[in-house]
């Protein structure tokens, strides 16, 4: 226990001290990447507790991510600017989405489940590309950020960087009390065994639903950072190769420990951006290593520093 | 409403929903039988229509390039399943659909790698390219009426081996119960490669059917991918039946969503409302019929599985 | 304490269980034995809440259930232990019956870290020495040997704070020395605890039961003390087969 302590206070001073590093360096892109990462990392821990911890494997986890920067794309189109009404529709929408999707998907499992899941985020995602007054399938340009009046200014790179630092400490540090909560345990042990979750008097799925919301809102919080972050809001952040996505960076990093999905997502996009760096292909190369880690590398990068949460 | 176009359109929803079904059967018997989620079938889908369309422009001859372009998606498909899928097939769920991601990713940028990323245009083969004249007042494009005809002789097919051949007899019994299948000394492996050889030319097929009429490109795969799922979700896992009635409701709803349920709402409320709603609601359609089917009907229609 | 009339469960043709009255006084132990596929486990399932039978009726301290769901009827104080090992595998022993505790003692928490908490922990520790696993309580569940995995369900279903206990071949699959053990077990609990037990092994049934029911192609054909049982022709005929 004391080490991971100690590793996680070494990861957190290394990303405290990034901005000004870099600024010295004069290397700023890296500051732009690790903010967006940071981002992304987000939504993977939120994905992280209903499907490494719960096991629900939820194909269509991008979904929020797009609610939540609509919210704040939509918002803002229509005049209002301001940071705590943006997120907090982006929050409460995703969160609204959640519960109608949770409601219907949850009731089926395996192999419908994710078919399901998959298929409504499709639906939102055709739902986005034919708004055409919000840019339809090209997306819409985020006249300005999210404004927090007097509190933050998104717009100085640094300072939005150590608010997404911020709020990605807060979100591991959250779904680690959950989880670990009695609320957690019975999710933990519906996963575990769901028959014998049953026959000690649980029926998992308000928990399940629960959970599943609580991601979503989440996500659509991270989803309304990243439209700050992009200043471009595009569907394709609803699409399933999205989803795709954040599942990888849950899997890479280890389903159900804490540091997983935080590792998985650095692993995930720095190794895409050194690709990216050599060939404009890069797909082609990466297709086949996610395939490989899949099959040869089944506990992920934290299993390789500790065992996973008991 | 002009009767003459409905017709029309009915006829473009069965069209569709054959070549839904073409994809649907080898999905849902591979899931059913082997237990596989395999996202990587719209690849194959795709393959099948990059390979037709190089090889009749290589030849010369459509035919040739049909031929050509079936057995090299079959190749494809061959190995594909002996490189990646053996791996997977005592896997949970999750890790399927994660490698078979990757193997999409990897498809759809290789073919753009050989072709480009821009959609390139199918030759309809020359001795169905002209309009046929249904009853009067109609013309309808021959070229789709051959493909809803390739595709019910493709269903009676099936059908014929499903329900009167041995082999059918394996797969019924396959993907009602594996386990059983395999205790009782049938050879499984041998079973899942044909099976899966089966549902990767059947998918071929569809692809290289589809490229006329829709746009071969990267990517062409997943979006029908997901109204295969619908299919399968509908009709039930593992029933080739089901995938036939599903693909046929989806392939027909959808059709007739987006032709009309603009004009129709736009009688019902104003036409600028409709301009939005229509087809937002259209292309919610299938999925919301999805959602009503599992509510009453948790394993789709006809599951294979009692 | 438990009211069976006219229970009958049906899978296409074949009636597994068929037309069953049955019933437990409080503080009895009632055996459930019979040959293979007589449908014992069917008709547990049907008591415990996992499978809905077609016709027929079950009360449970005055209540009737035929309608619950299984994880309702725990929370009544039906407890069942499962023929095939049921634990959870991710979870410490200590773990896996402080999440039984919890069912009891309610789950709201969303916050407070419930694998340190001592009011599920220390009802944990206690019942797992109850049953004999003192010495085990951080073992993974998954790295346990069958006969404790066997001793852990039986502490789980212990945490339920059972009225009614169903234990679906406690014995199966163990060796002689743990069925000793397991016996010895059961016989501490059958002194404050109603049970029904369903097993294949005679000598557990016979020190232990209070009254058997013997049950042959989904039917009651006997029921009554174990002497009376042992001697009992149709019993002796459907085990040992058509001879006089």
């Amino acid at each position: 226990m004391k080490t991971r302590l100690v590793l996680w206070a070494i990861a957190v001073l290394a990303l405290v001290a990034l901005p000004p590093v870099m600024t010295a360096i004069g290397q700023t892109f890296y500051i732009d990447l690790v903010r967006r990462i940071m981002i992304l990392a987000i939504a993977a821990v939120s994905l992280n507790l209903i499907l490494g911890y719960g096991g629900m494997v939820s194909f269509g986890h991008a979904a929020y991510l797009g609610i939540g920067a609509y919210a704040v794309g939509i918002l803002g189109f229509y005049g209002v600017t301001s940071g705590w009404l943006q997120w907090a529709t982006a929050i409460g929408a995703s969160a609204l989405v959640a519960l109608a999707i949770g409601a219907v998907s949850i009731r089926t499992s395996g192999i419908y489940f994710i078919m399901i899941t998959l298929a409504f985020t499709q639906m939102l995602y055709y739902l986005g590309i034919s708004l055409e007054v919000f840019g339809g399938d090209d997306g819409m340009r985020l006249k300005s950020r999210s404004q927090f009046a007097g509190l933050v200014d998104l717009g100085d790179p640094i300072a939005f960087y150590y608010v997404a630092l911020a709020l990605m400490l807060l979100a591991v540090f959250f779904v680690y009390r959950l989880v670990n909560s009695r609320f957690g345990m019975v999710l933990r042990a519906a996963k575990s065994n769901e028959a014998r979750a049953r026959a000690i008097g649980f029926s998992p799925y308000p928990y399940r639903l629960a959970a599943f919301v609580i991601a979503g809102a989440m996500c659509g919080l991270a989803g309304a950072l990243y439209a700050n972050h992009t200043s471009y809001i595009v569907p394709g952040l609803m699409s399933w190769q999205q989803s795709g996505d954040i599942m990888f960076m849950v899997i890479l990093g280890g389903m159900a420990s804490t540091a997983g999905p935080v590792l998985g997502t650095f692993a995930l996009l720095i190794v895409e951006e050194l690709l990216k760096g050599w060939t404009e292909h890069w797909q082609v190369i990466l297709g086949p290593l996610l395939v490989l880690s899949v099959i040869f590398f089944r506990r992920g990068l934290a299993g390789m520093f500790y065992k996973p949460d008991a | 409403m002009p009767w003459t176009l409905v017709f029309e359109q009915l006829l473009n929803g069965v069209q569709l929903g054959v070549t839904l079904f073409l994809m649907a059967a080898g999905l849902t018997l591979v899931l059913g039988i082997m237990n596989l989620v395999n996202l990587a079938h719209g690849s194959l889908y795709m393959v099948g229509a990059y390979l037709t369309l190089a090889a009749a422009q290589w030849t010369g001859s459509y035919a040739a390039g049909v031929v050509l372009g079936l057995a090299g998606t079959l190749l494809v498909g061959m190995l594909v399943e002996v490189v990646t899928l053996r791996a997977l097939y005592d896997r949970d769920h999750l890790d399927q659909v994660l490698a078979t991601f990757g193997l999409i990713l990897f498809f759809n940028e290789l073919v753009s790698m050989l072709w480009g990323r821009a959609s390139l245009y199918a030759q309809l083969p020359p001795s169905l390219r002209g309009h046929v004249e249904l009853f009067a007042g109609s013309s309808y494009p021959m070229y789709r009426l051959a493909v809803i005809f390739v595709g019910l002789f493709i269903a009676i097919l099936l059908w014929y081996v499903v329900t009167r051949t041995r082999l059918g007899m394996l797969i019924r019994a396959g993907a009602s119960n594996r386990t059983m299948v395999a205790a009782l000394g049938v050879n499984i492996r041998l079973l899942y490669t044909v099976v899966f050889g089966f549902g990767a030319v059947l998918a071929g097929l569809a692809g290289l059917m589809a490229g006329p009429i829709y746009s071969v490109q990267p990517g062409m795969g997943e979006l029908i991918l997901i109204q295969v799922f619908v299919v399968i979700v509908i009709g039930g896992i593992g029933s080739v039946r089901g995938a036939l009635v599903g693909a046929l409701i989806v392939g027909i709803v959808d059709t007739l969503g987006r032709a009309f349920l603009k004009p129709m709402l736009g009688s019902m409320i104003s036409p600028t409302a409709a301009e939005a709603a229509g087809p937002a609601l259209a292309s919610m359609l299938i999925y919301l019929l999805m959602a009503i089917v599992l509510a009453l009907r948790p394993a789709g229609l006809f599951p294979a599985r009692g | 304490m438990l009211e069976v009339r006219g229970l009958t469960k049906n899978f296409g043709a074949l009636r597994a269980t068929d037309n069953i009255d049955f019933d437990v006084a409080e503080g009895e132990t009632h055996a459930v034995i019979g040959p293979n596929g007589a449908g014992k486990t069917t008709f547990i399932s049907q008591l415990a809440g996992n499978l809905r039978p077609d016709a027929g009726s079950v009360r449970f301290a005055g209540e009737d259930v035929t309608r619950l769901p299984a994880h309702a009827r725990a929370r009544k104080g039906l407890a069942r232990s499962f023929q095939i090992t049921s634990v959870f595998p991710d979870f410490s022993a200590l773990h896996n019956v402080a999440l039984a505790v919890q069912a009891q003692l309610g789950s709201g928490g969303f916050w407070r870290p419930a694998h340190r908490d001592p009011a599920l922990l220390e009802p944990a520790r206690a019942l797992l020495e109850e049953v004999g696993l003192g010495a085990r309580l951080n073992a993974l569940a998954a790295n346990m040997s069958h006969g404790e995995h066997r001793q852990l369900e039986v502490a789980m279903a212990l945490a339920t704070r059972p009225r009614l206990l169903l234990l679906d071949e406690p014995m199966a699959g163990m060796g002689t020395e743990e069925s000793q053990r397991m016996i010895e077990l059961l016989q501490k609990l059958k002194q404050t605890r109603t049970i029904i037990l369903v097993e294949h092994d005679m000598d557990a049934v016979f020190r232990l039961a209070d009254r058997i029911s013997v049950l042959v192609y989904g039917r009651v054909i006997a029921t009554g003390k174990p002497e009376e049982i042992r001697v009992n022709q149709e019993v002796r005929r459907a085990y040992l087969g058509e001879d006089d």
